[in-house]
Order: C-alpha cells, then structure tokens, then sequence
C-alpha cells in the first residue's frame, strides 16, 4: 500500500511569519494528490495487476509544476491534485519520477489549478535543533496539517522506495506520517525538504525522514534536458584502512588517508579503470579519509556525496595508490548502478514466458517481494549476484516460476523456483533465450535446472496440444513479456 | 511436518514389582508379564556441548536419562542421543538404586545406537538379557516400557502402524522405522524407551510426537546390523550407496530416455568418493534394480515382510561394509551392471563434516583472526532454523558441498575477529570464507598454520572470497601479542587440531 503524507494550514493556527511567506501562502501551494494505482502482479504476470489507491502530499514548484515523492505516483494510472479552497480535482500527468531518489515532478494541464498559488522556492541545509514545519495530509483527518519539529540530524540514510539507493537525509522529530509523503518541511519560508519516510511506531518515536534539498536540486538540474538520467555510481565496493599492518604492506603513511577497494563491478563507470586491490588517496582533490569521508565545506560527509552530486556525463577524478605508485585516473561517469535487479522496479510489467503450462521469469527484488522463495540456491544467486560476480555467466537468473497444472506438466511441480541453466544445448542467460530455444524445432525440450540432475523433458506434440487447453482454463491473457 | 517430542520427567526410585520369565513365544500376540525391571537399567547421562562460536568454550553440562535395554554379554543399549557428547555415563540398578559409571563402547550416530558397558564386570549380573525380536509385522501389538515414579514398570500397549524407510535424527541418514501407535503419557524420567513383543526387545523408540501419539521405533532390523557390526571389534556402519535419486513416473521423460517398460529411479546425483562414484554411476542414470531386486519408479522395491520399501534399505541395512552389489542400470539405450562395494560415509571425510561429536572443534587463532573449518554443528548453533537464519553462504556450502571443486577439501574461514591491537579495524569482519593465505591455497586449518610460517614481504596475506578480499597481518606483532590476546579472552590454547 502506497502512503502518502499531505499538508494542509489553517488561517486560524497562530504561526509565525515565515520571512515573506505567509502560512496562507504556504498552505494555497501544498497540493493533495490522490492516485489511482493498479500493482503489478507477479504471481500471474498477464494480469493488469491489482488495483488501489493513495493520498499524498505536494507543492507547487517554479514552471508550473507540481513536485512530491515518487511513491506517491509509482504505478498510477489516474492521479487527480486539488488544493485547500478550490474543491476541484484536476487531473495530472507525471513529468519526470527518479525512483532512486524518490522524487517526483507533475504536470497540471489546466492552468487554472496554479491561479492563487505561488511557486514556493528552496533554502539550504537547515541547522540541526533549528525548528521546521511539515505540510501534509496525514491519517487522521481530511485537511491540511502541520506539525513542527526539530532536525536532529543529517546524515547518509536508506531510501525505502528503491530499497536499494541511500542518500543524505534530514531526520526530523516532527511525527511523519502516512498522508505526510511529498510534502514540503519550511523553514523561514523556504522549502528545506520534502517529507518521504519515518519510523513504524514499533520501532522508533518521533523519527521522521525528509529530501534535502541538495538531492532535490539534483534531481532538478538533472531532469532539465528533458529525462531523467538517475544517479551515476562508481559501482565498486571499497573499506576502511585502519590497520597498521595492512597500511604498511601498502606502503601507506601513517596520515589516515586512503580506503581499500575491494571490488570493481562489470559494466559499471570505474570498470576498467580502478582495480581490486587499488587505494583510493583522493576524489576531485579532496583528501579521503582511511574511513572514506571527505571534507566537504567544512562538513565530513561520506565520499560517495562527491558523486553523488554529480550527473551523467561528469568526471570524477581519483588518486590511486596502485602498487606502491600514485597515479592519476578519471573516471567518466556515464553509468548508474549496474544491478537494477536488485531494486524495487515501478511503472514497469513483469518479463516472462509460458510454456507448456511453465511459467518462467527473470529473479528480480519485485520477483523476490511477491513470491519470497525459499529455495536456497535462488536466495543465494540473487544475493550474491554482484559479489561473487554471477552477472558474468548470466545477465539474468531465470527461474521456473510457477506452473499451470496440466497433464503435460504434472512431474514439473518438484522444481518451482529451480534456476534453468540449458534447454536442449542452449545456454539459458536471459528471458529471450528461453524463448530462442523453445522456438527452435525439437521433437524433445529438455529443460536443465542448475544442480538438479533430473530435467524436465516436454514433448513439442503434447505442448502444441495443450496449448490451448491451458490458455482457455487459466485465463492466459498473453503468453509471454520480453520487453523490459 | 510432523513435530516430535521428546520426554524428559523425573521419577523417583523404589523395588522392581514386575519379575517374569523370559521365555519369548513367536505368537503375534503380547504375552502378558514376559516384560520385568531386570532387564532394565536406568542411564544417568550427563553431556556437554561446546560452543561452536567460540570452540574453546564449553556449555554447561546437561543431563538425560534413559532406560537401556541389557544386552547378552553385559552390554546395555540406548540411542546414540542420550549420550551425544558425553562426558558422564552412569548407570542405576532399578530398585536397588545402585549406581556404577559406565563407558560408550560403540556409537553410531547415523543408526543413533550405542553400547554401553559398565566398569564393574558384576553390575549386571543379576539381570536378565533381552532377545531381540523379529517377524514382526503392521498390526502387531507391542508394549511401550516405562517407570512408574516408585520404580515399577509400567506397560503402555502400542501396535505397529506403519514400517516405512525415514531420516534418522542426527545425521539424517534414511533407515527404517517402525511406528507406533501408543498413549503414552509422560510418567518417566526417560530419553529412551524399549518397546517390547512377546518378551523380546522390539526396538527403542527415539521420538515420539504426543499430539498424533505416534512413536518411531528403531527396529530389530537396524539394531542386529549394529550389533553384528559391533562384535567384529572394528566398526564400520551403515553402508549407503551415495546417490541421490528421482522418480521416473513422468511419461515424457521415460520417452525421453528410451525406456520401454516400467520401473527404475532417475540418478540426479552421485556423492564423489561415494561406493556409487567409484562404481562408476552416473547421473542421468537410471536404476532398474539393486541387489537382484526390481526398482518401480518411485524406488520402491518388494520386502518380503514388509511390502514396498525404499530400495535404499537394500544397501543400508541389508547389506555389510565390503559386500558387493550389483545394480542394474539403464544408460544410453542400454541395460547394464555395476559392482557397487558398501561402504558407509566416513563423516569425516565429508567437505563440510555433518557429526564431530567426540572430538572438540578445531580452531586456529592468529593476533586476533579467529579460524575454522566450516561444520554442520558450527551452522546449527544458528538454531532449528539455521538453513534460513546462518550466514547464507556458509549454508550454501554445506547444502552443495558436492558441487565444490575436487581439490578443495575443508572450508576455512575467519569465524571472527576477537579486537585487539593487531587486528585494528577488522573487528567487523566475520563468516568469510579464506581462500589463500601468503600465496597458498588452504583447504585446513594444518595448512593455514603452515602458510602462516611464511610470510609475504613481511606480512601475512589473507585472502577472502568475498569484500574485503585481502586481509594484511603483521606477524611480529601478532607473535607478541599471541600470549595477552589469549589471557584476556581466557583461551585456554590459541589452536586445536
């Protein structure tokens, strides 16, 4: 379920002025969006998918446009915005989403929603104990809300939204809610952040998550030609250079510089360019650390934040101590994370093919989410995918998924979630070579599942017989997605 | 699943009531009274586990109690769990309640069976000896014996309800069973219980699951293969073929291979250094019949006394360590015979050794870098569900440990880093599997304390499988160190082979 957080204010609260924006004017900008979503179904992957729905928060930017949290909007097929005052739903189009970073920006057609609204604008990093308020629609009630609170800190932190990316974060003592999502945190009448996760009160009180804005102006500067280009990586892995032995059998000083690089990933922007093995001396000229910070105006912040900052077609550049040398190497960053896989994927359908009654689809995190297999070979191919570089032998793990019983597949049901290695002598490395073998004539296909030394063995004449048959009673929709 | 239980109570001691003769009619039916306390005796076990984590350390001690069954040539047995890890077996004359400690002459963890033998050679002789029973069959009627808490024997009855081929507890080797089907109620202090039929030992039950009242039963068949095993002085075991098998019930794929007629079994798997390896099988072979017996499809084959049973009882109990077996094989096309020799799995030539019980964990440890060789006990200290809550690829190693290459025998790994100054900065470090230190690949511990007799300009290099890949130690300054780490942590010696 989708969670959305909305800010509405009332005339009557007694708020301090906020420099030269008034609450009022604050509270005429904070829109509520509501979203028709419809979730993707992994179990049956024809199927539309599932349908629901969410309220969020959102506020209204320079250039006529709306920003909020990517969750507000994933997977949307009908999002309507309205504000405090104007009783009418406007429809709205999503522009450009970064599901990395969790932002969002809409598009309104109807310029009558933006007359009595000013665009609001951003301020900087708030200092920690300074007070911020948090516009949104939170449970609990139908009109626009505030609450203040207290940045307690700011720091690199997860983003749920992706399950995979973390970037700086403001952590806030004001209570964020559901309904609070997307919403604009002021601070002196600027936006300071945009409210996007918290706690579960189980867990933690009082602890709420907002954008800050140097991720929101990235993601700003970057949609400015027009896509989204998302977050350039590195794509290595690198640790602390603490220990003295191990500085001495590298021929570092005692300084405290420098960081380990334990691994370089295929097909990401430092491949080819560092090496296992390399340490890391300085990024852009900024002395790092032996635990990987930097100095960054007058802050320490974590070395990835120099990348972070960047966009598609930057440089970074890097001092390496490679062999006892120090060298000199710029890495052009042209290439995101490598392994989306290991996301959570929005606004997109789940790959996969059906044969004979066998459904078969790629493992990815949306895969993992729904189906949480507990085949240990399937769990350890998909967390080690990237450290012990399984991605070389195979783009894609394809795994037999489900199965439509019928009398042709009857002795399959021992093999769900087994990982398909070869069919007939096709090596199985992504989706299309299923489909490239199984539109090769044979009169057998044998299906090879990794560790499994008993195959699966179809007959082409029983799967052309049964085809239909399995189509009609399992409602099979479409055979198969190979569009990614 | 089924669940099953385990009783332990407590009971208190008073005189044998029962006394009968011992003469065993071979009727289907109990004969009343054959059963008395003097062919009893109470076990008083008391076990220690080490710590795997921490494998110099070890637990608290822990007692069981058990009725042992009294043996022919002054022999009790019991199940192999009431003294896993022992470090005291005593034993305690029902009645009287004199005690003499006792030594285990043979276990077998697989069969879970042992032989006690108590250190005074009169202990016993006023008891009775027990004659193993056999010819029993599905419906047979049998008594569960307990002890009343004043020390009198009760008779819970129990018919047999099923015989069938089930993994055993402790090592998971597939053997038979016997089920019961029995009320009993948890009256006895006791981890082992003796059923009985028509006054001779039916079996030992080792489990028993009090919400369908079932008991498994180890039977006659599976307790003379131990015995006659364990008078040759030299014991060898449980032969098993070291296969892994399908069935072959899928019409395609019986097509497929070219088979005719029905029956056989589907090798998916062969263990290397297997009786079944070095016989040459293969997988994609498929087993027509073993032992001169006809295989169906689920690997069933016909016992004459107990209907179809798993065709790996065949080589398990049925046959002896050395004995040769002919298997019938079905490969490209065409029928042939292989020679396979029983053998039992020696665990300790295991990859990943499933049971060390008698022996303390090996451990190595270096300026702080504590070292292993990867178990099945060290994942099991992760609890009942350490296949899903153990690091995963240490799981994964033990599942698949066939799959690894031949030349890589034991996984070492760093299991943790104990902080101390030479080890700075890896205190985070754990579970990683080493794959060579100062240049050499490592397949034990024995070769990890000899690569570390040579370091690599200066320093040892570790090399791990995973993040962080190297690890650098200053051996000066580990040496000087060795003695303080091990004082601090209170180690009593920094390595154990």
């Amino acid at each position: 379920m989708q969670r959305l957080w909305i800010i509405a204010g009332l005339a009557t609260l007694s708020f301090p002025l906020f420099g030269m924006t008034t609450p009022g004017e604050i509270a005429a900008s904070v829109v509520r969006i509501e979203a028709a979503t419809q979730d993707p179904n992994y179990r049956i992957p024809w199927s539309p998918g599932r349908m629901s729905g969410g309220v969020g928060a959102g506020f209204i930017i320079d250039g006529q446009r709306v920003m909020t949290n990517a969750h507000v909007v994933s997977n949307a097929r009908f999002l309507t915005v309205s504000k405090q005052g104007d009783p009418k739903p406007y429809p709205a189009r999503v522009q450009h989403v970064a599901h990395d970073c969790d932002l969002a920006i809409l598009q309104v057609d109807d310029p009558v929603f933006f007359q009595g609204s000013r665009p609001l604008s951003f301020g900087g990093i708030p200092a920690i104990e300074s007070t911020v308020s948090v516009f949104g629609f939170p449970i609990g009630g139908d009109r626009l809300s505030v609450t203040r609170g207290i940045v307690s800190r700011v720091d690199f932190q997860p983003y749920s939204h992706s399950g995979m990316d973390s970037h700086l974060t403001i952590q806030i003592d004001a209570a964020i809610n559901p309904g609070n999502s997307g919403g604009p945190v002021m601070q002196d009448g600027k936006v300071v952040g945009v409210a996007f996760q918290g706690y579960s009160g189980e867990v933690a009180q009082n602890v709420g998550y907002m954008i800050p804005t140097p991720v929101v102006r990235r993601f700003l500067a970057d949609v400015k030609d027009g896509t989204y280009d998302h977050y350039m990586d590195l794509a290595l892995s690198y640790f602390p250079l603490f220990n003295p032995a191990a500085r001495q059998a590298l021929g570092l000083s005692d300084d405290q510089n420098g960081v380990w690089v334990g691994d370089v990933y295929g097909g990401g922007s430092s491949s080819g360019i560092v090496q296992r093995g390399d340490v890391l001396l300085k990024i852009d000229g900024n002395p790092i650390a032996s635990d990987g910070s930097v100095e960054l105006d007058e802050d320490t912040v974590e070395m990835a934040e120099i990348v972070e900052r960047k966009l598609k077609g930057d440089k970074v550049e890097l001092e390496i101590l490679r062999d006892g040398k120090k060298i000199e190497v710029t890495v052009p960053l042209n290439e995101k994370w490598p392994f989306g896989l290991q996301a959570n994927a929005y606004d997109v359908q789940p790959r996969f093919l059906t044969f004979g009654g066998l459904i078969f689809q790629p493992v990815d995190k949306n895969f993992m989410n729904e189906h949480n297999p507990s085949n240990l070979r399937l769990r350890y191919l998909f967390d080690h995918f990237i450290t012990d570089h399984l991605y070389r032998q195979r783009p894609e793990i394809i795994t037999l998924s489900g199965i439509l019983p019928d009398p042709i597949n009857s002795y399959a049901s021992d093999f769900i979630y087994s990982i398909v290695d070869k069919i007939n002598d096709r090596k199985i490395q992504k989706l299309e070579d299923v489909e490239k073998a199984f539109a090769e004539p044979a009169e057998f296909y044998v299906i090879h599942l990794l560790g499994e030394g008993r195959p699966i063995v179809l007959e082409r004449q029983e799967v052309e017989r049964a085809r239909e048959r399995i189509r009609q009673r399992y409602g099979v929709t479409r055979e198969s997605n190979l569009n990614s | 699943m089924r669940r099953f239980f385990r009783f332990i109570l407590l009971s208190a001691l008073s005189a044998p009531l029962l006394w009968a003769g011992t003469t065993p009619p071979a009727k289907p039916t109990p004969t009343p009274a054959a059963v008395t306390a003097q062919s009893f005796v109470r076990i008083i076990a008391t076990n220690q586990n080490y710590e795997f984590l921490r494998p110099w350390i070890k637990r608290p001690p822990y007692s069981r109690r058990g009725l042992g069954a009294v043996l022919r040539d002054g022999r009790i047995l019991i199940t192999a769990e009431l003294v896993l890890r022992n470090t005291y077996v005593e034993l305690e004359r029902i009645g009287t309640g004199e005690k003499c400690p006792a030594e285990v002459e043979v276990i077998d963890y697989q069969a879970n069976l042992a032989l006690l033998k108590p250190t005074r050679e009169d202990f016993l002789k006023t008891r009775i000896p027990l004659e193993i029973d056999s010819g029993a069959r599905v419906g047979d009627r049998a008594d569960i014996v307990q002890l009343e808490s004043n020390g009198s024997l009760a008779l819970t009855p129990a018919t047999l309800s099923t015989i069938t081929v089930t993994n055993y507890p402790i090592d998971e080797l597939g053997l038979l069973i016997f089920r019961l089907s029995s009320p009993l109620q948890q009256r006895d202090g006791s981890f082992v219980l003796p059923a009985m039929r028509n006054g001779r030992l039916l079996g030992l039950v080792m489990r028993y699951d009090a919400r369908s009242q079932t008991a498994d039963l180890i039977p006659p068949e599976v307790i003379t293969h131990f015995l006659k095993d364990a008078t040759t002085g030299n014991y060898a075991g449980f032969p098993r073929a070291g296969i892994s098998y399908a069935n072959l019930r899928d019409p395609q794929l019986r097509r497929y291979l070219g088979l005719k007629e029905g029956g056989g079994v589907f090798v998916d798997g062969v263990s290397p250094g297997s009786p079944a390896a070095k016989a040459g099988l293969q997988s994609g072979d498929v087993i027509l019949s073993a032992k001169g017996q006809a295989i169906d499809s689920d690997g069933n084959y016909e016992h004459p006394q107990y209907g179809r049973l798993p065709f790996s009882h065949l080589m398990t109990t049925e046959s002896a360590s050395g004995e040769v077996i002919p298997f019938q094989i079905w490969r490209n096309g065409q029928s042939q015979i292989l020679q396979v020799t029983a053998e039992p799995r020696n665990p300790a030539q295991m990859k990943v050794p499933s049971i060390l019980f008698d022996k303390p964990p090996k451990y190595l440890i270096s300026g702080g870098l504590v070292f292993q060789e990867l178990t099945r006990p060290y994942l099991t200290e992760w609890g009942a569900d350490w296949r899903n809550t153990a690091p995963q690829r240490l799981v994964y190693y033990d599942t698949y440990q066939d799959e690894l290459p031949k030349d890589r025998s034991r996984i070492v790994f760093l299991s943790r880093v104990l902080p101390s100054p030479s080890v700075l900065g890896y205190e985070p470090l754990e579970h990683l599997v080493i794959q060579k230190v100062n240049g050499k690949s490592v397949n034990s511990l024995e070769e990890v304390a000899e690569a570390l007799k040579q370091p690599v300009q200066g320093f040892h290099r570790i090399e791990t499988e995973e993040d962080p890949g190297v690890i650098y130690l200053d051996p000066k300054a580990a040496e000087a160190e060795a003695e303080s780490v091990r004082k601090q942590y209170g180690i009593p010696a920094l390595q154990n082979f």
